[in-house]
């Protein structure tokens, strides 16, 4: 029972394309139910995420015939009438399952080792399974993918690190502060990276922001929709005292903070930690501020050097997680019972896909025995055994795809 | 001691990979150590009929124990485990200056208590010790952990260290329990020197040293909570005062007539 890799990803078509072939989460159910019953897929799962439509089948079909109904039926499906180059792709038996593993994994997600894939996988497994659109061979290679997305995580540094500012900056609040949630953040500056960076704080647990500018109108929209406080942009000081986060980005042509000036306000702080993220260009606050205890002063120079050697580590260890995901491949493919009833199947298929395509031709086999009739015979019995054989005692209907039309 | 050394070499393997991945292996290998540490220490108080910690071999082998149990239990929590790699060292170290032959003498030449009170006087000082080295230790892991973050290392992201805050609070935490256990066991003083009323305390050097080490713990404790002597000064503290413990610890003893072993 071959197993079948179709969909189209941010590697292969644009956002433009993508979006016209995903599937609504409300209309998987019945899409799988098509596509068992229209392109011969014994047991299919549907990925559809922002970055990939995926359709992972095992089906009864010969690989090539069976990439080409898969290919046909998202096509139909979307009612896709232009013309398609490369933007579909497809892998069958141990490269669909090796694809399996790096989507599992994060490997073919724009953000390198991203693990949100994961769980979006599992989501649509799951919901596969609940309806019953998944058997034995899918059922035992997701199984593995999630277990090799495990070890891969736990093994390696893939999903290690951020490769964003605003990440890295959340890192680096979490390895000084237990809990964002009772460190106050003060945003001076309403700059788009500072709201970046106050954002991703706030999806970390901070939840008390302040924002100051020297346009205060903006400073309080900017407040409004993070959630947070405005304050007049000659009063951020008096809040040092409270805050201990702070992210400056103001368009000052100096420092607006000394050392001086922040020396003074730590005895305030009673020497609490203070982390200091500068992202302005030129620096908002003076360097010297760094020799001051507890302080932590990160500037954007500091981060974008932590966001380029976490990218680095994580190509370097793409070819480990390879060689990991090659060998489980292997070792699944190898050990499958079901690909063994697989070849079997297969071998009905080919006769079927054989006899099928000589109807389509028109040209009798060169015994010249067999009528139209008898290879569309030969078909339905091919078909129907094939259902049979690939899904003993499973209990579950043979898909209707199964059953070739009647002769007439 | 085969396996604290394992432990203490791995430690160094850890440290040189960065510390980026949860490890058991040290864990187990310091649990190792300590089950037949343990068993050590219940045979031989069981062959000498009371706790073994009547001389400075005794005394070294139970401070060590305390250390490595109190991690035991904060092992547990994986973000603490790392914890093992600062501990392993100094409980090598301990290990292997407690083997030195001179320090396990018989006890022919010690002055004469109730069991139960010299037990208990030396067992909660010595537990305290115990508190003292892993609040050491957890500060030694807030030390490295603030030095890469004031110098930007990527080791301090990379690195599955608790935040800085939870490593002062750990820090602090042991601290006061080391404070607490350590005057529970100098409050035995008074009952001990009832039973042997010729020992002079001004002629006892370990007296004056013992007040020294309460009064250097209380007074970090007081810096901490009443003066805002946190981050690294605190830190630094704790594993000064604790050094200055444990290379005074047996010279002192073996200056003074009442631990004369």
């Amino acid at each position: 029972m071959p197993f079948i890799v179709i969909g189209l990803s941010h590697r292969s078509s644009p956002v433009t394309v993508r979006e016209r072939f995903a599937f609504s989460e409300a209309s998987i159910p019945q899409a799988l139910e098509k596509l068992r019953h229209e392109a011969g897929a014994g047991e299919a799962v549907i990925l559809s995420t922002c970055n990939r439509v995926e359709i992972y089948a095992a089906t009864e079909c010969p690989e090539r015939e069976a990439a080409a109904r898969l290919r046909q039926f998202l096509i139909d499906y979307h009612q896709w009438r232009e013309p398609l180059r490369d933007e579909i792709y497809s892998h069958t038996e141990s490269r669909g399952v090796e694809h399996l593993f790096k989507v599992a994994c994060g490997l073919d997600s724009m953000v390198l080792g991203e693990t949100e894939i994961l769980g979006q996988l599992k989501k649509a497994y799951d919901l596969a399974l609940r309806h019953k659109h998944t058997g034995r061979r899918l059922n035992k290679i997701f199984q593995k993918a999630f277990n090799v997305a495990k070890q891969i995580r736990t093994e390696t540094n893939i999903q290690r690190g951020s490769v964003s500012v605003g990440s890295v900056a959340v890192e680096l609040a979490e390895k000084i502060f237990s809990s964002l949630r009772e460190h106050p953040v003060l945003v001076i500056g309403a700059g788009e990276t500072s709201e970046k960076t106050a954002r991703a704080l706030l999806s970390r647990g901070a939840h008390s922001i302040l924002v100051s500018n020297r346009s205060h109108e903006r400073a309080a929209a900017l407040a409004l929709e993070l959630g947070g406080r405005a304050i007049l942009f000659e009063d951020w000081a008096g809040e040092f005292s409270r805050v201990d986060i702070v992210i400056s980005s103001t368009a000052a042509p100096h420092h607006i903070l000394t050392r001086p000036q922040l020396a003074a306000l730590m005895k305030a702080r009673k020497n609490r930690p203070l982390l200091l993220i500068d992202i302005a260009v030129p620096r908002d606050i003076d360097p010297e501020i760094k020799f001051l205890e507890n302080v932590y002063l990160y500037n954007i120079d500091d981060l974008q050097e932590i966001a380029g050697d976490y990218l680095q580590q994580r190509k370097e260890e793409i070819a480990r997680c390879e060689a990991v995901i090659r060998d489980k491949a292997r070792a699944l493919m190898l050990a499958s019972p079901a690909g063994f009833m697989g070849d079997s199947s297969l071998a009905v298929g080919n006769s079927y896909c054989q006899v099928r395509r000589i109807g389509d031709s028109g040209v009798r086999p060169s015994s010249g025995a067999a009528s139209t009739e008898s290879c569309e015979t030969v078909e339905f019995s091919g078909a129907y055994l094939r259902c049979h054989v690939a899904a003993p005692g499973d209990g579950r209907t043979p898909p209707l795809s199964c059953i070739p039309p009647s002769p007439q | 001691m085969i396996l604290y050394g394992a432990s203490t070499v791995y430690s160094i393997f850890l440290w040189r990979k960065g510390f980026r991945h949860y490890d058991h292996v040290n864990y187990f290998l310091l649990l190792a150590g300590s089950v037949f540490h343990t068993k050590a220490m219940i045979l031989r108080g069981l062959s000498l009929e009371r706790c073994p910690v009547n001389n400075l071999y005794e005394a070294m082998v139970f401070v060590a124990w305390a250390i490595v149990a109190a991690y035991l239990v904060l092992g547990l929590f994986p973000k603490l485990r790392h914890l093992g790699s600062f501990v392993a060292p100094i409980i090598f170290g301990i290990g292997v200056f407690a083997l030195m032959p001179a320090l396990d003498v018989p006890y022919k030449d010690q002055p004469q208590f109730s069991n139960a009170l010299v037990s208990l006087h030396a067992a909660l000082s010595l537990l305290s010790y115990g508190a003292f080295g892993l609040s050491a230790v957890a500060a030694l892991m807030y030390l490295t952990l603030e030095h890469d973050l004031k110098f930007h290392k990527l080791r301090a992201l990379l690195a599955l260290f608790p935040p800085i805050d939870r490593l002062e609070k750990i820090t602090s935490g042991l601290l006061v329990a080391g404070f607490v256990l350590l005057t529970a066991g100098l409050a035995f003083i008074p009952f001990l020197l009832k039973e042997r009323p010729e020992l002079h305390v001004a002629d006892d050097p370990k007296v004056p040293w013992s007040a020294l080490v309460w009064l250097l713990y209380l007074g970090l404790l007081v810096l901490h909570s009443r003066f805002a002597q946190t981050g690294r000064r605190f830190a630094w503290g704790a594993v000064g005062t604790f050094a200055f413990v444990l290379l005074t610890f047996w010279g002192v003893n073996l200056l003074s007539p009442a631990h004369k072993f």
